[in-house]
């Protein structure tokens, strides 16, 4: 028994040294707000309808999905000190296409046109990955640039794939991936944390997380040291771009129909949001998976809380603003010395003598 | 070591090509349909119109632009020499309309991507003796003397004939909800002003709150999902400002185990061929049209004008509704867009 106890003290502890300690807090701030407004706002229940679990958290879990995808691929990014701000026009790409191929398709409901549309998307994707990769690796090219230039192109590709319209489809296949259940629970939140488990898993239980880091710290001595950088770099970009298309299909399969304009429209900032608020630092060389995912739920809840308080429209942006740069200085180690410092004026004394 | 650099240069210069074919692929594919028009002249009767247009931007224009380009045939009498913006770009409108008036063109049709910033450009059509009919999109400050007439459907008389059939709907009142479009946007702003108009007169409305779902269905969708748990279920009517929107909500509707058009009711705006099918199958309950189809409108106009006659400076566009599946069902098979 004490044991235990003892193990979970040191769990907490150990928690509360991680860098997203606050992105936590965060959500259980948010949490909290939301439980004062609706008692039964955590309660989970079964839909007697269809037989889902239905609830707030779940709604939460599942609409974060794709932000947690592609805040992933943009934590190994940024941990190299690039930056991919192509994700959220690669998840317009990915979504266009599987929506044009099922348009298309002969036969769309059979589960073999919903695999081909989903391999052809996260192809697409994977592809604008690679060439950010390959422009960053050897052509040199500033990452923000390169990205930059794909996050517009990417757009425009969408917009021709679609010829500017908003596609829809109708495929079983894919929109039980987005809205179907196994047990009653969501399928996309099953899909998402199964792949953010096992690329942490790949990367921190192997050199490669370590080797990326190497990268973002000083790329020409990690080259020294015996690691080659290129094949990283691509890597990391072309991962990204396969998770953004992962993420397009999913926000896209929800309502089956891609909105050249409006998918993914501006998520490449929630994504860099997500990796900052987890911890990882822009400038590179450190990055936490787990905190990049703790901020993309972050994120989802606070969009999620807006809507449930029935903040007005316009305030919107504003509200999401304080509560994010509430987050950062509190994660600061400048702002919290500040505070250290207030609480302690003898120390500090102290030390000036 | 020098054939490395050359592999990477030689990687480089395919990679920026591509990139520039990217670019230029997304383009106004609609350059080469313009000057087209030029070299089919030569009869001297035609009348040549220049039609400064939008572009890409979704269905609803797409229909309007085209139907346009197909009323202003050359059977007709006219030669139409169509500039849709490069990505909704200003400048590139501006830059297109001056060549218009260089060209000097019989008659210019404006549809601006941005209200403000056009006196000067129409300062100078008016010195060029040049008339300018703004189609849909209004101008910034509203200056009716720099341009001859609007042709637009009315945001207003659209919303207020939604929340007319609100009231004959709902006898007894109801708890509404509101999905906008982005805020501080003008056709935002005028649908509200136009539902709000109606409802402020009949407190048995209870407004339970509005939000932003950014004209897309997946937000329209996520946004009505969280408002339904919020409020217990306990909503009669959505007006969704678009189709999109309101398609959304009605699935987040099914998905919390209600039925759409019992239990909640959903009205919206467009009338795109998604939303009437929606209506025909019982998704949607209200749908008010916000018409695209005035080409006809726009050609007698443009007749009027070059006939030295004079018309009002706004000229409404009158739109439908259909409140039944069958009126969907009815209009479904010449719907355009």
């Amino acid at each position: 028994m004490t044991q235990t106890y003892s193990r979970l003290r040191a769990g907490l502890g150990a928690l509360a040294h991680k860098p997203y300690i606050w992105g936590v807090l965060g959500i259980v701030a948010l949490l909290i707000v939301n439980v004062t407004r609706d008692p039964g706002y955590l309660q989970i229940s079964v839909n007697p309808a269809n037989g889902y679990l239905a609830g707030n958290l779940l709604d939460i879990l599942r609409e974060s999905a794709p932000i947690v995808m592609i805040s992933v691929g943009m934590c190994l990014v940024v941990a190299t000190s690039g930056i991919d701000l192509s994700v959220g026009s690669v998840m317009a790409v990915s979504g266009a296409v599987a929506m044009e191929f099922l348009q298309a398709a002969s036969a769309p409901q059979s589960t073999m046109s919903a695999a081909m549309a989903l391999l052809l998307a996260l192809t697409v994707s994977s592809l604008l990955g690679l060439v950010n990769g390959v422009l960053v690796a050897y052509v040199r090219l500033q990452p923000f640039i390169t990205t930059l230039i794909t996050m517009l192109a990417g757009r425009g590709l969408a917009k021709v794939i679609t010829g500017g319209q908003n596609t829809s489809a109708s495929s079983d296949g894919l929109a039980w991936i987005a809205n179907g259940r196994v047990l009653g629970f969501p399928v996309v939140v099953i899909i998402a944390i199964a792949l953010a488990l096992l690329i942490g898993y790949l990367v921190r239980r192997s050199a490669l997380g370590m080797m990326i880091e190497a990268i973002g710290i000083n790329e020409t001595a990690s080259r020294m040291a015996g690691i080659k950088p290129h094949g990283l770099l691509i890597t990391v970009y072309l991962l990204s771009g396969l998770l953004a298309g992962v993420a397009g299909v999913f926000s896209t399969a929800t309502v089956m129909t891609v909105d050249v304009s409006n998918t993914g429209y501006l998520l490449e900032l929630d994504a860099i949001l997500a990796v900052v608020i987890g911890g990882t630092a822009l400038s590179g060389g450190k990055f936490s998976l787990g905190g990049a995912v703790v901020g993309a739920l972050l994120i989802t809840t606070l969009d999620k809380t807006v809507v449930f308080l029935g903040v007005p429209s316009a305030a919107t942006p504003a509200f999401k603003a304080v509560v994010i740069i509430v987050i950062c200085l509190a994660q600061s180690s400048r702002v919290r010395a500040l505070f250290r410092d207030r609480r302690g004026p003898v120390r500090m004394k102290e030390r000036v003598a | 070591m020098t054939k490395r650099t050359w592999l990477g240069r030689a990687i480089g210069i395919v990679g920026m090509g591509a990139l520039a074919l990217g670019i230029t692929a997304c383009g106004p594919g609609g350059d080469g349909d313009g000057s087209a028009g030029g070299g089919a002249g030569g009869d001297d009767e035609l009348v040549t119109v220049g039609f400064v247009a939008v572009g890409p931007e979704g269905a609803w224009r797409e229909a309007n632009e085209q139907n346009i380009q197909d009323t202003f045939s050359e059977d007709a009498g006219f030669e139409l020499k169509f500039a849709p913006a490069a990505n909704l770009d200003q400048a590139s409108q501006i830059q297109a309309f001056s060549s218009f008036i260089d060209e000097g063109v019989d008659v210019i049709l404006l549809s601006a991507t941005a209200g403000a910033g056009w006196e000067s450009s129409l300062q100078r059509a008016q010195e060029a003796e040049i008339p300018v009919i703004l189609i849909d999109r209004g101008i910034e400050p509203d200056n009716t003397d720099l341009y001859v007439t609007r042709i637009a459907p009315d945001n207003l008389e659209v919303s207020s004939s939604v929340a007319e059939w609100a009231l004959e709907e709902f006898p007894d009142g109801a708890n509404y909800f509101v999905l906008e479009g982005p805020a501080g946007v003008s056709v935002v702003n005028e649908r509200n002003e136009g539902w709000d108009a109606v409802m402020s007169e009949h407190p048995e409305f209870e407004k339970i709150g509005a939000q932003t779902a950014n004209w897309s269905r997946e937000e329209g969708r996520s946004v009505f999902e969280t408002v339904l748990r919020a409020n217990n279920n306990d909503i009669d009517l959505l007006f969704a400002q678009n189709d999109e929107m309101g398609l959304g909500a009605a699935q987040a509707v099914e998905e919390a185990g209600l039925v759409p058009g019992e239990d909640v009711k959903i009205a919206t705006i467009d009338g795109t061929r998604a939303a009437l099918e929606a209506l025909a199958d019982g998704q949607l309950t209200f749908v008010a049209e916000y018409n695209p189809m005035f080409g006809e409108t726009a050609l007698e106009t443009v007749n009027t004008v070059l006939d030295g006659g004079t018309v009002d400076p706004y000229i409404i566009v009158p739109s439908e509704t259909f409140d039944s599946p069958e009126a969907a069902e009815e209009a479904l098979p010449d719907r355009q867009f």
